[in-house]
């Protein structure tokens, strides 16, 4: 999985596969993708607010590019901080801005995108957008 | 029993519906679609005013609803609501408001769900109420003896006739019999018993009972109040507005004195009407030994579910619900739910809107699989053996 490159190229490997419970099992292993935030730096700052799980996001811009530090207790929610470290990887803040959650959907691994307490990943999405755009 | 209720027909990702979410919503039968689908095609008009044909029989098919409950439930008052959440804060404007004052007493119990708690705080806050909180033991029950030392001076006890997270049924004979020694009134959380058992309002002796009709198999969106006369004639109108008055005129208003006024605006119609079909499906059922059938799944289940190394949070005792409430020792819940999905399975995982009592028992969420009558062995037979090859597979 280390080897995938573009977001879009991750898209179509989930498209290609029809059992569900074999997509969540690749977005479990991209778990490991993320630049881990050790637990010990989880704090309310970092805090995915409304979500089920604890998981926590550190943003920051460096030399005009995006890097994104994540963890979670869902190895899904944390999955799909892998799919987003991937797909923010080397790009600077305002090509970040213009990722929409819509690839969770398109993967085919998430019921809703809908913003709710419950939405894990949509939280966190709008938690490091939010988070990119302030520090613009 | 089945086949009447078309979702049960379909898919869930390749794989038959299991749906295992009962005590947050319930499926429809056939009926209740039906009803629903007949008001809106056929008679669709507003209630209580108009003297044409569709008005009347919009008028009829909603107060039907009314009187189902009133004999179903032997209630002399029937505020139709919508839902139990807005029946409680009906209890809290209507009643509280009008015979509370600053320093009075609520007792409420850390087995509450939210909708029973948060009226309470905020009216706590607003008039300056002591709000008197009875612990969970160990055992998953409450502590009477804290519950009979909170009552003095209480004038009024809420609590979960049966709790969402752990099915435990609290002994409501009890704690309506000590209240009322102490003169104070009592409100029903009935939202998870009212589906399982049958209920009579007036011989439990609550004052006050709310329950939802989609736990029930009738639509979301509408539930009731069942009031004892007594309570009843101390309520103060809470919304002002349409259905609700007898005069209005710029020198101010005059209200109807039955339950309308209560029933503020353009009522729940459709809801009440495909309620009243949910109510009439249900009397074809038997509680008693449905509840049995379903409680002797719930033992079952639990006793897998810890064979397979997890935690169960509940008793299952004989007059407890079937909800199994439970947790791995490492796997986490939404995790599970997902992996349950992907295999058509329904569970609800999270806080439950019970934080306080996960508080109390040091967890932050469950995964909780809730059975209904139309759940079955195989179904549950299924569930432990698809769990078992995703622990086996992910764990």
């Amino acid at each position: 999985m280390s080897d995938v490159i573009t977001l879009e190229e991750l898209i179509e490997e989930f498209q290609d596969v029809d059992d569900k419970m074999e997509r969540l099992e690749m977005v479990f292993e991209l778990s490991e993708e993320v630049d881990l935030l050790e637990v010990e730096f989880w704090n309310d700052l970092t805090r995915v607010r409304g979500c089920q799980s604890e998981a926590h996001v550190l943003v920051s811009i460096e030399n005009e590019v995006v890097k994104l530090k994540a963890g979670a207790d869902s190895k899904l929610v944390q999955g799909l901080m892998g799919i987003l470290t991937i797909a923010l990887r080397g790009i600077s803040p305002s090509k970040a801005l213009e990722l929409t959650p819509d690839f969770a959907g398109e993967m085919g691994v998430l019921n809703s995108l809908s913003p709710s307490r419950s939405n894990g990943f949509r939280n966190m999405f709008d938690k490091v957008m939010n988070e990119i755009q302030n520090k613009m | 029993m089945r086949e009447q209720f078309p979702i049960l027909q379909r898919e869930v990702n390749g794989h038959p519906l299991v749906y295992f979410d009962n005590a947050a919503t319930t499926q429809k039968p056939q009926v209740v679609i039906d009803a629903m689908n007949d008001y809106y095609t056929n008679s669709n008009a507003n209630v209580h005013r108009a003297v044409h044909t569709l008005a009347g029989e919009a008028t009829d098919g909603y107060e039907a609803c009314r009187t189902t409950l009133k004999t179903r439930f032997n209630a002399p008052k029937v505020i139709i609501t919508g839902g139990t959440t807005e029946a409680i804060n009906l209890v809290a404007h209507a009643w509280g408001k009008a015979n509370l004052s600053p320093g009075d007493a609520v007792v409420l119990t850390e087995m509450e769900h939210h909708s029973d708690i948060v009226p309470w705080q905020m009216l706590a806050k607003e008039m300056d109420i002591e709000l008197r909180y009875v612990p969970v033991q160990q055992d998953l029950t409450l502590d009477m003896e804290i519950f009979e030392a909170s009552l003095d001076g209480a004038k009024l006890v809420c609590v979960v006739h049966i709790s969402n997270v752990l099915g435990v049924c609290n002994p409501v004979d009890k704690i309506i019999s000590l209240s009322k020694q102490k003169g104070a009134k009592v409100l029903l959380d009935a939202a998870q018993s009212v589906p399982h058992q049958s209920i009579d309002f007036q011989k439990m002796g609550a004052d006050f009972m709310a329950f939802s009709a989609h736990k029930m198999c009738g639509p979301t969106g509408i539930g009731a109040l069942l009031v004892s006369e007594d309570a009843f004639q101390q309520m103060e109108p809470f919304m002002g507005g349409g259905d609700m008055i007898e005069t209005v005129s710029i020198r101010g208003s005059t209200f109807q004195t039955n339950e309308h006024k209560f029933e503020a605006g353009t009522p729940k119609i459709a809801e009440a009407i495909g309620w009243n079909a949910a109510l009439k499906w249900m009397e074809q059922i038997d509680l008693d030994s449905e509840h049995s059938r379903l409680l002797e799944l719930a033992r079952w289940l639990s006793q897998q579910l810890r064979e397979m190394g997890m935690t169960v949070y509940g008793r299952h005792d004989d007059d407890d619900a079937a909800v199994v409430s439970f947790l791995h020792p490492t796997m986490n819940t939404e995790d599970l739910a997902h992996l349950l999905d992907a295999r058509g399975f329904a569970v609800r995982t999270g806080h439950h809107c019970a934080q306080p009592l996960l508080e109390r028992l040091n967890i932050t969420g469950t995964v909780r699989a809730s059975l209904y009558f139309y759940n079955s062995k195989e179904e549950v037979e299924n569930f432990v053996k698809q769990l078992s090859e995703i622990l086996e597979r992910f764990a």
